[in-house]
């Protein structure tokens, strides 16, 4: 049977098993709402609005506050640095600290700039230049990332806007950058903010990779980083 | 399917009760930790039950505007009416592409497809990269629990396993295991040349995908291979991005007691621009294999609500004593027991259906609301209106029921055999019951004896 | 107040102790208690295996020996028949029994749900010397939200302390479920050991609940492994002036 034979037929088949069958009302038991709410134009109110009202606005300050506060929950590291000056000597020390040796940058400006004095410390690879395995050897990505929420410590990585997606995950070291102007509130406010359109792939990252499928016991970095550091960069 | 003999199987191993016990109890406990952060945790779980509900109702519409704008974005949208189906369009994309090396991240829907079997006969063999299905693959067995597939294995048969197929010293230190996973794996993820996973949302308004998961090999599965094929069961589809949200709230931290998990991917289309880091090819395979079938009826439609976060499964006395493996199928547990027998049939399952005290737990932590025990409750009396099961064992059940009936109608002569029964001491040949509880006799005189005798008076003994 | 008692086959044949219990309590609250000897089961049996006819058949009959009554309330010793009564709406398709099936669930109360909400008392005037716990029936915890009501009456009885049951506690199913427990008896003891192992922690002179069914299950596990603690229904304990 061919796709669209096939299509023709699930949605047939669909539309055959949701007409009514006369069936009494309500005799289902804990299925909410007997009528059938009809095509839907609006949803039912925005699930965002609600979460953000049963918790009330947050300053400032203490969106960022959450946000670190749960990054370390998560597991995640983080260095909170004014300027791109004191960016750069945070990376160079959380790159020596690591023991590092391989590092590939994004194509992200920042990071071409913060790692652009580090050449002769670190060996660096150019992304667009690596190999598979290359790329597989290396020890640190280093990346900005376009958001994040404080709600669960999340960083958003939006591929419209910067080449994060293997930086972010292959190499057992992730570096993210990310200005405390773009920390939002709630996974609502993360999901309205992304330009969903133009990115083939958005990544949430909330801390590092890890597994609890032997025993229940947790084992941090198994397929993605084992660290992440997120470098938080107050209003430059 | 034996789903009596297995249960007795899984009953008589003390090691891997005493893991159900502790990941059903230690999964429970953070489950209540996670949800009491939520300020809204009731509305929340009525929002997504709402949002299922209406794109059910329009399942049709939904799909296809998932498929739409999935396809311009640059996606190719397949249609599978069941496994057989879906098997050969995998099978046929990997062909086309050349695909030698085929690496799989968590997919229940791939095991319900059986696509590894498919695969292997064509002579792919797919690799499970999440770490729990590697483990119960490598041992050429089924997985046992919807989120910590190999939760029945314990490190040392798992470092018994690794020494005979990864040639490792053996080793009981998780960390290390763990680490001889990721190496080994690496070396899949480098080569591979197809990524399958499955689907946890698939959003209509925007053709998007998310993918849920914590180890990191999803990402790795679906960013660094050609080609990327997605499958998604029909009933997936969720219609609009902000929808995500309350789901992205509700399961993690039913399933795992997270806020939330390492990481999700949201994938739409294909690359934007040549230089774009991710498959060339994006295929998604839309599967019924008898899901529309289940739209029939306000009860079984709410079957399709799951989100697959295995709440039910610890919230479950009957899953804590015997676990995954005894339901035969792919979805263990309360939601097995009312999935399995409608997407495979009753007469394949009848046993399960009745594997359940009714208590209900599982309906109080499903972050969706789906009244269980009410499936339950269709199926049985489905099973029963089919009159499916002979044999001596459901043929003196209907008599028994006919029986009672018939007494239960008549109360003198209910009144009359139970007096009989006392007086003559007559015991039911209940050996089911008394090889292990002792059974309560018949009181010397029933209520209604002491009614007549004195207790209808005010005030009388 | 007037009120009809919803005895069930079980406390009615099993353990009348808890029927007579009731009819007690309720009289000691000043009720007047009557009973419809015409009524025989609910047909919860039935309906849980999956034989609807026969469980409508019953549900009709039951309706109808109700409707006759003009008491005040209808009061049952069992969580899980007053929730099947309460489910009766649902077997029927025509409306004009759905009303009527409606009608009779209003008017219909579990014992303790009845005495402390629609009676507004917690002391009955009862004493019964001991150390006792409670097993939350599952029907009356998540059916009919019973949880507090019975903690509430026995914590109010002169000479009982109560104490909460250990993991995996006082909500977890006992594993009777009807016929689950003779069609799957290896795990519906196996839960069950779960339930008697904690009561066995728990050091207590009695376990209590609202349903005999659990009671049955509990007490006949208790027996078999040779323990001193007794299964006890709600009534008994609430009419005791011992």
């Amino acid at each position: 049977m061919r796709s669209e034979d096939a299509r023709r037929e699930i949605l047939s088949a669909i539309r055959e098993n949701l007409k009514p069958r006369g069936i009494a009302p309500g005799s289902a038991v804990g299925s909410t709402g007997s009528a059938d709410p009809g095509p839907a134009t609006e949803g039912p109110q925005s699930p965002r609005k609600s979460f953000r009202a049963a918790r009330g606005s947050k300053e400032r300050g203490d969106v960022v506050s959450s946000f670190t506060e749960r990054l370390a929950a998560d597991g995640a590291q983080c260095t909170v640095v004014r300027g791109e000056a004191e960016a750069a000597g945070a990376l160079a020390g959380i790159l020596s600290g690591a023991g590092a040796r391989r590092v590939v940058g994004s194509d992200a400006p920042l990071v071409q700039r913060l790692l652009r004095p580090l050449r002769d410390r670190f060996e660096m690879a150019a992304l667009d230049r690596l190999s598979r395995d290359d790329l597989f050897a290396c020890d640190v990505g280093v990346t900005t990332a376009q958001w994040g929420i404080a709600e669960t410590g999340t960083l958003v990585l939006e591929s419209a806007r910067e080449r994060s997606r293997l930086l972010s995950l292959v190499p057992p070291i992730h570096v993210a950058l990310l200005s405390t102007r773009c920390i939002c509130e709630s996974l609502g406010d993360g999901l309205a903010h992304v330009r969903q359109a133009d990115s083939h792939a958005i990544t949430f990252i909330t801390g590092p990779s890890r597994t609890s499928d032997i025993e229940l016991t947790l084992v941090v970095g198994v397929h993605g980083p084992q660290t992440v550091h997120v470098l938080l960069l107050e209003d430059l | 399917m034996s789903f009596d003999r297995d249960a007795r199987a899984a009953l008589a191993d003390g090691q891997l009760r005493g893991a159900l016990r502790h990941a059903t109890t230690l999964f429970g406990e953070r489950r209540r930790a996670a949800i009491a952060e939520v300020p809204d945790w009731e509305g929340a779980r009525d929002r997504a039950r709402a949002i299922k509900d209406e794109t059910l109702l329009h399942l049709d519409r939904y799909l296809e505007q998932f498929a739409a704008n999935a396809e311009r974005a640059g996606a190719q949208v397949h249609w599978a009416r069941d496994a057989a189906q879906a098997c050969d369009i995998i099978a046929g994309i990997a062909a086309r592409r050349g695909a030698r090396t085929v690496v799989k991240s968590k997919s229940m829907a791939t095991e319900e497809i059986r696509l590894n079997a498919a695969l292997a006969a064509r002579g792919i063999a797919p690799v499970e990269t999440d770490l729990g299905e590697y483990i119960v693959q490598l041992a050429g067995e089924e997985p046992s629990h919807i989120v910590v597939p190999a939760i029945h294995k314990t490190k040392g048969q798992i470092a018994a396993l690794f020494a005979e197929k990864l040639g490792m010293e053996p080793s009981d230190d998780v960390a290390k295991l763990a680490a001889a996973a990721r190496q080994a794996l690496r070396r899949r993820f480098a080569e591979a040349d197809l990524g399958v996973s499955g689907v946890n949302f698939a959003v209509a308004e925007t053709g998007t995908i998310l993918i849920l998961e914590n180890e990191g090999n999803a990402r790795l599965t679906t960013s660094l291979p050609r080609t990327h094929v997605a499958l998604m069961g029909i009933e997936k589809v969720i219609p609009r991005f902000a929808d995500l949200e309350v789901f992205l709230r509700l399961l993690p931290r039913s399933g795992t007691g997270q806020a939330l998990t390492a990481y999700q991917s949201l994938l739409t289309g294909t690359k934007r621009h040549p230089a774009d880091e991710g498959p060339e090819e994006f295929h998604i395979v839309l599967l019924d294999n008898g899901r529309s079938r289940m739209l029939a009826s306000p009860v079984t439609r709410q079957t399709l609500a799951c989100i697959r976060c295995g709440a039910c499964l610890n919230a479950c006395p009957v899953y804590r004593q015997i676990g995954g493996h005894a339901y035969g199928s792919v979805y263990p547990g309360p939601i097995g027991a009312v999935l399995t027998p409608q997407l495979l049939g009753m007469g394949e399952s009848a046993e399960l259906p009745y594997a359940s005290s009714l208590c209900g737990a599982c309906r109080d932590v499903c972050p969706v609301k789906i009244d269980i025990p009410a499936v339950l409750l269709h199926l049985r009396a489905q099973a029963v209106a089919r009159g499916g099961s002979t044999g001596t064992r459901a043929l003196l059940e209907r008599l028994a029921f006919a029986s009672y009936a018939a007494v239960m109608a008549r109360p003198r002569l209910f009144g009359w055999l139970m007096a009989c029964a006392r007086r003559l001491h007559i015991v039911p040949p209940l050996g089911a019951w008394t090889k292990w509880r002792d059974l309560r006799p018949l009181a010397p005189r029933s209520f209604r004896d002491e009614w007549r005798a004195g207790l209808r008076h005010e005030g009388g003994r | 107040m007037r009120v009809s008692l919803f005895v069930t086959c079980l406390a009615d044949q099993l353990w009348p102790a808890a029927a007579r219990g009731a009819v007690q309590v309720l009289r000691r609250m000043g009720c007047a208690v009557e009973f419809d000897e015409r009524q025989t089961c609910c047909g919860q049996p039935a309906f849980n295996t999956g034989y609807r006819p026969e469980a409508c058949a019953l549900a009709r009959r039951l309706i109808e020996i109700f409707e006759s009554s003009d008491a005040d309330a209808i009061v049952s010793p069992s969580g899980s028949c007053t929730a099947m009564l309460h489910h009766y709406e649902q077997l029927f398709e025509d409306p004009g029994w759905r009303a009527r099936a409606r009608a009779v669930a209003e008017r219909t109360h579990e014992l303790s749900a009845f005495l402390v909400n629609r009676l507004g008392v917690d002391d009955v005037g009862a004493s019964f010397r001991g150390r006792l716990t409670w097993h939350d029936a599952c029907h009356g915890l998540r059916d009919l939200k019973i949880k507090d009501e019975p903690r509430r009456l026995l914590r109010r009885v002169r000479g009982v302390e109560l104490v909460e049951l250990p993991p995996p506690g006082a909500e977890t199913c006992c594993g009777f479920g009807g016929t689950f427990s003779v069609k799957y008896p290896e795990i519906s003891v196996a839960i069950l050991d779960e339930k008697v192992d904690a009561i066995d922690r728990a050091g207590v002179d009695a376990v209590v609940s609202g349903d005999a069914s659990c009671l049955m299950q509990i007490g006949g596990r208790l027996s078999r492994r040779g323990s001193a603690v007794r299964a006890l229904h709600l009534a008994e304990v609430l009419a005791s002036t011992a």
